[in-house]
């Protein structure tokens, strides 16, 4: 009977542990995968066109030759749609043709005094110019059908007038057979619902397909279109759907709903010669984008442009590998003597005690307090009031000194005394006999604890945000005082690319770049530990 | 190069006499401090040993781990080139008293000796003894072999490089020399870079023994060496010590008893902390004086 309860017991025993392993491997997974599924799209994507114009001009990446090639065809496909956009625009943005009208009047006049024009017939022609440019003026700002025609009327009277024929003034007429087109086709009761729309759209198509040819943008991130194939459904999907609030029964909720733009009947440029275009865009996408299967590994490499927009995370792992490695080549020669000291010749009294208590206490302490204590001490005092490495690095090395302490102090005591005895036995003082015998042999241990704050370093934000990290800076110069220079990190840059950089938020698949790296960065610092140490235990093991 | 060789040539001949690496550097001024003509105790052995005989002398030795007596009051001659066993049960102070002898129990914190232990004539509990001086004169193997995580090489050549020496031919020839001396030479001479640690438990202390030699010891302290070894192994470790026996001094601790009758010329019977007997091994085990050897060798005791 007693022999069933405790078999019972077993068993529910194995049951329950198995099933904690299981769920934290299904947490880990659940947590990971998502991540560095995400993430991978900062790498392995479909890259359009613009991404490589983008890598080319950024990064001089490509040959320039097969990019022109492509460029150019891409340019012709997007022409066609450029063509339906610009003339349904000109209805509608009258302002434009109000401008270009007067444009048009100004070098009339110009025009007379460089052919040194009479006084009294330079009145008479100005006077004429001036009239028709008024009845188009009046036509542009009409919405009434009738209306428009009796002034497109009256500029095309004179169309006949051959004294006319070869100055501005006859474009101005031109103009005026232009617009009577564009009023036929276009409902000018709903101009403003149209000129609103249409913003919306020429946004979208700016963001397909980059600036138009010819137009220079200062920023990069406006300088390309859509670089890759995602961002391009996206785009896309916005270009052609529009979204509105309605309600969905009278007295009940308002309900979003989706509607294409050249839609017959809802869309809001039903019957337009704006319409086709639309469809266009679609059939026509991987002709004007030309989208490709991409490997972006220099995305590891790779600098970015401001906020991350375009470009990789290379001065990022840089300044996290600085970082790290300096930390522990400060913690862990301190940690690994304290340990020594604490272990191998420092007695059990009081003061020993409270050390022991202390370093316990700090291995628990928040690290945004080592931050600051970065801040009021490393940078105050240590490193001339410079955020930089070389501080940022002296408070991640006090942030894991604990860590070290304990896991080298634990390693070293688990060294068998025999050891220590055959060394000892054989002649040699205490301190070879720590340095030959007892330190190889806690080797393993130590680097147990030197994997822990590996991670633990290449991970926290906290104590370098005032301490030597910056979310934009330029990569530390090798050739002068790097030391002394502030640096980019993983772990920071994905805090500023979550929440303090807008414009990260428009390429979330940089931001899940950012932590994916971040997650391989510190699983291969691991690695390269982990191997290690079962090369120093096999070691040690002797087979 | 030239200089150390010489000395280390010059110890090995004269590893027989007792003056030779001054365990402190007053040793000649301390020689001749030490009575040995005390009051002979009980314990004396029949056939006495002759103060320029007496590698090791205790007199009126304790040994306290704290408060704790480990030993008490133990008067005890070693000879020179003998091998002498020290039996007893468990926790009567065996041990103690050999890791006295190299003072290895200066490793445990909160220790203290009493009275008087010389090697060599000198004083190895007075302040002016150098350590490193006294356990290179006084091997020690341990109870479970205990080799360096390194190379059968690196293993032997540990001692010599303490004692600075570097040329390699000179290495190469300590280590063909010990590995010879600790019979083991033609298990291992194949790879001599192999990781002592995946040798045999046998080849190990075998190996732990070689390395001791190559340190030039006068005494050497063996503390239950075959205890965790099956019976062949011992069986090789005991033709070793009757091998080494002549040029090292050697004090063995061993449980069994078969054993100390085996290798040993004196036998020491140690009980509660005390040396009740200590004689020529066969008179100790066919006719002991009191009855508490008797007890023990015969197995009514502990
Ligand atoms: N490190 C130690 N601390 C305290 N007491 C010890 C220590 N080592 C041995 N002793 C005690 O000293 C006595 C003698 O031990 P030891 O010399 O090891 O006996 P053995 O004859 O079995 O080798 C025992 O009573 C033991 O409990
Ligand atoms: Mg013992």
């Amino acid at each position: 009977m007693r022999i069933q309860i405790r078999q019972t017991w077993n068993h529910l025993f194995t049951v329950f542990s198995s099933m904690s392993v299981v769920l934290m491997v299904a947490a880990l997974l659940l947590f990971l995968v998502p991540m560095l599924g995400k993430g991978m799209s900062a790498v392995f994507f479909r890259g359009t066109v613009e991404f490589r114009k983008m890598q080319h001009d950024l990064y001089g990446l490509g040959s320039e030759s097969t990019l022109q090639k492509e460029i150019a065809a891409t340019q012709a496909a997007r022409d066609d749609i450029y063509a339906i956009f610009d003339r349904f625009s000109r209805g509608i943005d009258t302002d434009l043709l109000a401008g270009e009208a007067k444009r048009l009047y100004r070098d009339h006049g110009d025009e007379l005094r460089y052919q040194n024009v009479p006084k009294d017939e330079y009145t008479a022609l100005r006077k004429q110019a001036k009239g028709i440019r008024n009845h188009l003026m009046d036509a542009f700002e009409s919405v009434d059908k009738a209306e428009i025609f009796e002034h497109l009327d009256a500029v095309e009277a004179f169309k006949s007038d051959a004294s006319l024929k070869g100055t501005s003034v006859e474009k101005l007429i031109a103009m005026a057979a232009d617009y009577r087109n564009i009023a036929e086709t276009v409902d000018f009761s709903k101009r403003a619902d149209y000129a609103e729309e249409l913003d919306a759209v020429e946004e979208e198509l700016f963001r397909l397909f980059g600036p138009r040819p010819g137009v220079e943008r200062a920023l990069a991130m406006e300088s390309y279109g859509a670089t890759r194939w995602d961002v391009v459904q996206k785009h896309l999907h916005q270009l052609v759907w529009q979204e509105s609030w309605v309600l969905s029964e009278d007295g009940q909720q308002m309900v979003q709903k989706q509607v294409r733009r050249d839609d017959p009947k809802e869309g809001s440029f039903a019957g337009t010669q704006l319409a086709p275009m639309f469809a266009l865009v679609e059939e026509t996408v991987s002709e004007t984008l030309r989208p490709r299967r991409t490997f972006y590994w220099r995305y590891f490499v790779q600098d970015s442009t401001p906020g991350h927009y375009f470009g990789g995370v290379g001065p990022e792992i840089l300044g996290t590998l600085l970082l790290t490695v300096l930390a522990m080549c400060f913690a862990v020669p301190l940690g690994v003597i304290s340990a020594a000291y604490l272990v191998e010749y420092a007695g059990e009294n009081w003061v020993i005690k409270i050390i022991r208590v202390c370093i316990n206490t700090l291995a628990g302490v928040p690290s945004i307090v080592y931050g600051l204590f970065g801040l009021a001490f490393f940078v105050e005092y240590v490193t001339a009031k410079q955020k930089c490495i070389t501080s940022a690095s002296m408070t991640l090395a006090l942030l894991v000194l604990p860590v070290i302490i304990r896991a080298s102090e634990e390693a070293i005591r688990a060294v068998p005394r025999t050891y220590r005895e055959a060394a000892m036995g054989l002649g040699a003082g205490k301190f070879r006999t720590f340095a030959t015998v007892t330190l190889p042999a806690a080797g393993p241990g130590i680097l147990t604890g030197i994997i822990l704050s590996l991670s633990r370093a290449a991970g926290e934000t906290a104590p370098i945000l005032f301490a030597g990290a910056v979310a934009l800076g330029p990569i530390p110069d090798f050739a002068g005082k790097w030391w002394f220079q502030p640096t980019r990190a993983l772990s920071y840059g994905c805090h500023d690319i979550t929440v303090g950089d807008k414009l990260a938020m428009m390429v979330p698949h940089n931001q899940y770049g950012m932590v994916m790296t971040l997650i391989l960065l510190v699983l291969c610092l691991n690695i390269v530990a982990i191997v290690i140490r079962s090369r120093m235990s096999k070691k040690l093991r002797g087979y | 190069m030239f200089e150390v060789s010489e000395i280390t040539e010059k110890t090995k001949s004269e590893s027989l006499t007792m003056e030779s690496i001054p365990i402190s550097k007053q040793s000649e001024a301390t020689a001749g401090k030490i009575k040995l003509d005390g009051p002979a105790s009980a314990s004396q052995p029949e056939t006495p040993i002759t103060p320029e005989r007496a590698i090791i002398q205790s007199r009126d030795f304790s040994f306290f781990y704290g408060s704790k007596m480990g030993v008490e009051k133990i008067n005890m001659d070693i000879e020179i080139g003998s091998v002498t066993a020290i039996i007893g049960p468990s926790g009567c102070g065996k041990s103690t008293f050999l890791r006295s002898i190299n003072r290895m129990n200066d490793l445990i914190p909160q220790t203290r000796a009493e009275g008087v232990l010389s090697v060599g004539g000198q004083d190895i509990y007075d302040k002016s003894t150098n350590l490193v001086n006294l356990r290179q004169q006084v091997g020690m193997v341990f109870q479970r072999p205990n080799p360096f995580a390194k190379s059968i090489y690196d293993n032997i050549t540990y001692g010599p490089k303490l004692q600075g020496i570097r040329s390699k031919a000179k290495l190469d020839e300590i280590v063909e020399r010990c590995l010879k001396a600790g019979a083991i030479w033609d298990e291992v001479k194949d790879d001599l870079q192999k990781s002592a640690l995946a040798l045999s438990g046998g080849q190990q202390q075998r190996l732990c023994i070689a390395r001791t030699l190559a340190t030039m010891p006068k005494v050497i302290l063996m503390d239950e060496p075959c205890s965790a070894l099956d019976p062949l192994a011992t069986a090789r470790i005991e033709d070793l010590i009757a091998e080494l026996k002549g040029t090292y001094t050697i004090v063995i601790v061993t449980h069994n008893m078969q054993q100390a009758a085996r290798v040993s010329d004196r036998t020491a019977f140690f009980c509660l902390g005390k040396l009740v007997e200590y004689g020529m091994t066969d008179k100790l085990f066919t006719n002991p004086r009191e009855q508490a050897t008797e007890d023990y060798i015969t197995g009514r005791f502990g």
